[in-house]
């Protein structure tokens, strides 16, 4: 065989692992390995030093993995102090309790106008607006115009308007 | 076979993370023979590859608190020191020079060795050292990536999946390599046969 094939080119490569070197070399590498983590320790500024030991307490005590639950529940509540907060905020307060207030006065007027104690002729012309110009609902064009008078609520009977 | 090696390498790390230097000692003991001589086949030089074996320990070390054992601890470290040799070479270029560590008295009795000698090839026509010198000036043709492969599937015999990993490159790009380096080193040893004293 006058030519190196792959097998033997993989055998010579294998018996480069007797390549070794110097007997006690291991041992020493070790303590070598020692001398230089001081050496590098001691060229290291104090601040340096200081924030390492710290890291190193951090790291132990796992705090992050301590904190990170209050955290959560931390931030959880205060999104919800900020949601809560522009929910129920001043000028949303003032117009639902408006548009309760009108909600209550139209009730109490429609009950009035429809109650059976009265004469329907009475209720006819009882002629009380349901919303005055005053309390700001009309349209802007209409604020020149008399106030109109709802008239629909009255309910459509066949009696007679004149009682003897 | 592994798994009691893989459970001893994850308890000395965990004893590590923990703040015991002795259990990373353990590590120091166990894998400098290893990755002595990934290093040194990647650098054909003693001095150098002492140098920056105490560095890949000393970066491992460092970083040891980030590891999280996604990988085996085996193959977090050979990628440290694979990346540092292969940076390292690359600063280094081409001005070196070899320096050779003696073959060991081991070799006398090497069944491969043995086998190899017997026949009738050039390597018996070649003295032990000269064939050394040989192969490591053919190994250092090689481009370092190459180099690489060939120190790790060959010397070190790992498998193709164990290099993909530690490279961080393709099994068939593993492979390509290798077929790429066998024929280069191939070359320059059939050279050799045919100019056995230059």
């Amino acid at each position: 065989m006058d030519e190196f094939d792959d097998k033997e080119i993989a055998t010579l490569l294998r018996l480069k692992r007797h390549e070794q070197p110097p007997p006690g070399y291991f041992e020493d590498f070790l303590h070598e390995f020692h001398r230089r983590q001081r050496d590098e320790l001691l060229r290291q500024p104090l601040w340096r030093i200081c924030l390492g030991r710290a890291n190193e307490f951090m790291f132990r005590l796992n705090l992050s993995r301590l904190t990170s639950y209050p955290a959560a529940v931390a931030a959880v509540l205060v999104c919800a102090a900020i949601v809560s907060v522009r929910v129920y905020q001043e000028p949303q307060r003032a117009n639902f309790a408006a548009r309760q207030q009108t909600t209550f006065n139209l009730s109490a007027e429609t009950e009035a106008g429809l109650s059976l104690a009265s004469p329907v002729a009475a209720r006819i012309f009882s002629t009380k607006p349901l919303r005055s110009s005053k309390s700001g609902h009309t349209h802007p064009r209409n604020s020149g115009t008399p106030p109109r008078y709802v008239l629909d609520s009255v309910p459509v009977s066949y009696e007679p308007t004149v009682r003897f | 076979m592994n798994r009691p090696k893989a459970d001893e390498d994850r308890e000395l790390v965990a004893r590590t993370q923990a703040g015991d230097p002795h259990a990373f000692d353990e590590l120091v003991i166990k894998y400098s023979p290893r990755l002595y001589g990934l290093v040194y086949n990647m650098t054909a030089n003693h001095e150098d590859t002492n140098d920056l074996l105490q560095d890949v320990f000393a970066k491992a070390y460092k970083a040891i608190r980030g590891f999280r054992g996604k990988s085996s601890f085996y193959t977090w470290i050979h990628s440290i020191a694979v990346n540092m040799t292969l940076n390292f070479l690359k600063k280094r270029g081409r001005r070196f020079h070899m320096s050779l560590d003696d073959v060991d008295a081991g070799i006398q009795s090497d069944k491969e060795f043995l086998q190899l000698t017997a026949r009738s090839s050039p390597v018996r026509e070649a003295d032990l050292s000269e064939l050394q010198k040989r192969l490591n000036e053919a190994m250092m043709k090689l481009s370092d990536e190459h180099r690489a492969v060939v120190t790790m599937f060959h010397i070190q015999g790992m498998p193709h999946a164990e290099i993909s990993k530690i490279l961080k490159v393709s099994e068939g790009t593993v492979r390509s390599r290798l077929f790429y380096a066998n024929r280069q080193l191939q070359n320059y040893l059939d050279e050799f046969r045919k100019n056995p004293v230059s």
